[in-house]
Formats: structure tokens, C-alpha cells, sequence
């Protein structure tokens, strides 16, 4: 049997990362057979939905605080299986599917959502589960504070994609992860296994995306473009694997699991100094804009 | 490193030398007998057109050829297709094939059909 592999997603909020990871981890399952365990450590508790084929699955803190404590929590309240063909009795792989949660917006810290969750996960034997390939945690990561590198810092995830795209603030904050990753490398054996571009459409996107996987000494694994059948299946509460599965998005997908099962390349990163992303950004294509003499001027003025 | 689809062992490095992926491309050895003509058609805001590719030198055309030959889909999976482009501009030339890797640039999505 092969090894558990411990994958996480992380990336800016409102990338598109819950979407491109339940899409993958669905195609994982379906056309790969792969079991995966789905692990949402984002607060708005949207990392399973798609799978489960519901508004947002009861989180393990909401559940705890129903019950008094997470010691009276059982694991089955907590870990639902899959829907439709992620469901255990279907012929692919299954998906079993948790949600940390966190506290209400302004109030506490919702790394410790994360770090309870992954404790009881732990205790109640989750990771023991017959037949599991996979653990996926779904991770929201503008900023990698302490609760949210958990998996990153306890040695959890093991293989770090970071979901991003051309834009200026996407890649920022995957350089920033990058340098959460390198801070627990040593330590947690941590590694980049590449960035994922949920395309936008903006200029040059994709030799951005490009430059800046290679000066972070990784690889841009794939470029996912942009096409509606997404939102179509996200209105329905459906990845489009389960939607229409010979649909050409679910074959981005498709592919792009196929990349992440057979992926040999884990490193440590050199994540760029603040200089460099702007010279980057500069040098493939938006030199216009960025160059010193045209700094606040108008489109008019150009 | 995945290129074309090809996996390059991480040991690679992450920038894998054009000439690593024509040698994959050549063990490949995909049959391009009476393949004379590469069709494309594209779809963006509605309309569809059709490109026809002839120029059967180039490496445009051997990738192509594999695409076809090897792909479950007629449909051109956007990360290989930019590879294609990004490979062709350095080491074919030709008019034909530089007009063909501008439009494999854009964000539209191709379907690809031997001819």
C-alpha cells in the first residue's frame, strides 16, 4: 500500500482555492480512484461543499460547542462522506469531508479552529482510515499566521500547492506563504510542490505565473483557465467532475490531478524580496505601467 | 516538471531545456503517416473560427501531430497549448507558425482534429 500523502491548498481569499480543490481532489477521486480525506481550514467552512452537495457542513467547532466540549464530539458527527459519486458505496474513490470553522468575523482566532480540529482528527483515528491516499487541507493564507500554518508547523501537510493568479496581489501572497513554507522547512519537512494558476484573464498571466514559480525555484504545475461551466456547477452545488465529467474544464482538472498523483518535485523555496516581485511584474509585459515616469498618471496622460 | 504533458524528474531542476523535450517528443515516435493538415477551431465571445496548420518542418507540427495522436479529447488542454507556443517561437520561424502561436496566446479555448 502507498504512503498517506498529506497535500494542502493554500492561497489569497477569494482565489478560487475551494473551488480548485474540491475540482482536483474530485478528479482524484473519480478518475484516478484516489480515497481523500478533505480537511477545510478556512473559517467561511466552503472547502466541502461542492463535494457534499450542501450549503456548509456543521464545523467541528460549531459541533463541539453544541455538544459542551470536542471530547464529546464523535468522529462520525464530524466526517461526513462525499455525496453522489464521492459516496463510499460508488465505483471510484471516495471523499470523506470535515470543516475546522472558526469564530464569529472580528472575534478570536481562527488558527485555533484549525488546530483543535486536526487534534481530534488525530485522536479519534481519521488519519487510520482503510484505504486513505490522501489528506487535503483547504487553507486560507493571505497571511500565514501561526494558526493557519498548523498544518505547515506540526509536520502535517507535507506538500504545499499554492492557488494563485497574475495578479498583483495573488502573487504576493503566494510569495508570502512561500515564506511561511521555508520558515517550517528545516523543521517540518515541509515542501512547495508547485503554484496552480486560476486564471483571471489579466495580461500576461500566465508567463507571470511562470517567472514566479521558477524564481521560487518551483514549477507553475498548471495554468486552470477560465470557463463558466464552474459557476454552472457551483449553482448546483456540484464540482464539475460530477457535473458533466467529459465537460473540457473537467479535463483541466483531470489533468491537473494527474500532475499532482505523479509530482517528483518538492522543494524548499527562495521566496522574492518586495523589489523583485515589482521587477518581475515589470519585466514580463505590464512595463508600461510600472515604469517611474508614468507612476499617477492617467490612462489620458499616457 | 510536466511539460507537454511529459514528466521531467525533479532533478531537473524547474527549467527543463527545450532540447529534453523534442528528445521526448522523438521517443514518443508517434505515427504521423498521411498526416498532412492539423485543424483548429476556436471559440471566443461567440465566434468560431477555423485554422488549418500544413508545415509539417517544424517542431509546431511534431507536437501537434502527438497532441493529436495521444490526447483521449479533441479538446486542447490550455497549459500544453501554451508550452506548444512558448517552444515554437524558439525554435521554428516560419510566418505560418508564428501567426499560430499568437493565437494559441489567447485566453480562447481550441479544439484540434487531424486533417
Amino acid at each position: 500500500m502507498a504512503a498517506l500523502r498529506q497535500i494542502a491548498f493554500y492561497g489569497k481569499g477569494g482565489i478560487g482555492k475551494s473551488t480548485t480543490s474540491q475540482n482536483t481532489l474530485a478528479s482524484m477521486a473519480y478518475y484516478f480512484d484516489k480515497n481523500i480525506m478533505i480537511v477545510g481550514c478556512d473559517p467561511k467552512a466552503d472547502s466541502t461543499r461542492l463535494i457534499l452537495h450542501e450549503k456548509a457542513q456543521n464545523t467541528i467547532l460549531q459541533l463541539a460547542a453544541e455538544m459542551g466540549t470536542v471530547e464529546d464530539l464523535e468522529l462520525e458527527d464530524a466526517l461526513k462522506p462525499g455525496a453522489g459519486i464521492f459516496s463510499p458505496e460508488m465505483p471510484h474513490g471516495w471523499i470523506n469531508c470535515t470543516e475546522s470553522g472558526g469564530p464569529e468575523p472580528g472575534v478570536g482566532c481562527a488558527g485555533r479552529g484549525v488546530i483543535t480540529a486536526i487534534n481530534f482528527l488525530e485522536e479519534e483515528g481519521a488519519y487510520e482510515a482503510e484505504g486513505l491516499d490522501f489528506v487535503s487541507y483547504d487553507v486560507l493564507g493571505d497571511v500565514v499566521c501561526g494558526g493557519f500554518a498548523m498544518p505547515i508547523r506540526e509536520g502535517k501537510a507535507q506538500e504545499i500547492y499554492i492557488v494563485m493568479s497574475g495578479e498583483m496581489m495573488a502573487m504576493y501572497a503566494a510569495n508570502n506563504i512561500s515564506k511561511g513554507i521555508l520558515k517550517y522547512a528545516n523543521t517540518g519537512g515541509v515542501r512547495l510542490a508547485g503554484l496552480i494558476c486560476n486564471a483571471r484573464m489579466t495580461d500576461f498571466e500566465y508567463d507571470l505565473a511562470w517567472a514566479l514559480a521558477r524564481d521560487l525555484g518551483t514549477q507553475m504545475i498548471h495554468f486552470v483557465p477560465r470557463n463558466n461551466i464552474v459557476q454552472r456547477a457551483e449553482i448546483r452545488r456540484m464540482t464539475v467532475v460530477e457535473y458533466s465529467p467529459k465537460a473540457d474544464q473537467a479535463l483541466e482538472y483531470k489533468e491537473l490531478a494527474r500532475k499532482i498523483i505523479s509530482n517528483d518535485m518538492k522543494i524548499i523555496p527562495t521566496p522574492l524580496e518586495m523589489d523583485d516581485l515589482e521587477a518581475l511584474i515589470m519585466k514580463y509585459g505590464l512595463d508600461e505601467e510600472a515604469d517611474e515616469d508614468n507612476i499617477g498618471k492617467s490612462e489620458a496622460e499616457l | 516538471m510536466f511539460i507537454l504533458g511529459f514528466h521531467f524528474p525533479a532533478d531537473m531542476g524547474n527549467t527543463v531545456p527545450d532540447a529534453a523535450v523534442v528528445a521526448k517528443l522523438d521517443e514518443a515516435n508517434v505515427d504521423a503517416t498521411g498526416i498532412n493538415e492539423i485543424k483548429m477551431f476556436t471559440e471566443y465571445h461567440g465566434q468560431t473560427e477555423e485554422l488549418s496548420y500544413t508545415n509539417k518542418d517544424t517542431f509546431m507540427f511534431k507536437a501537434l501531430v502527438h497532441y493529436v495522436k495521444t490526447a483521449e479529447t479533441d479538446y486542447m488542454i490550455y497549459t500544453n497549448r501554451y508550452q506548444i507556443s512558448e517552444l515554437s517561437k524558439r525554435l521554428d520561424s516560419d510566418d505560418e507558425t508564428m501567426a499560430l502561436c499568437k493565437k494559441f496566446d489567447s485566453m480562447a479555448h481550441f479544439k484540434i482534429v487531424a486533417a
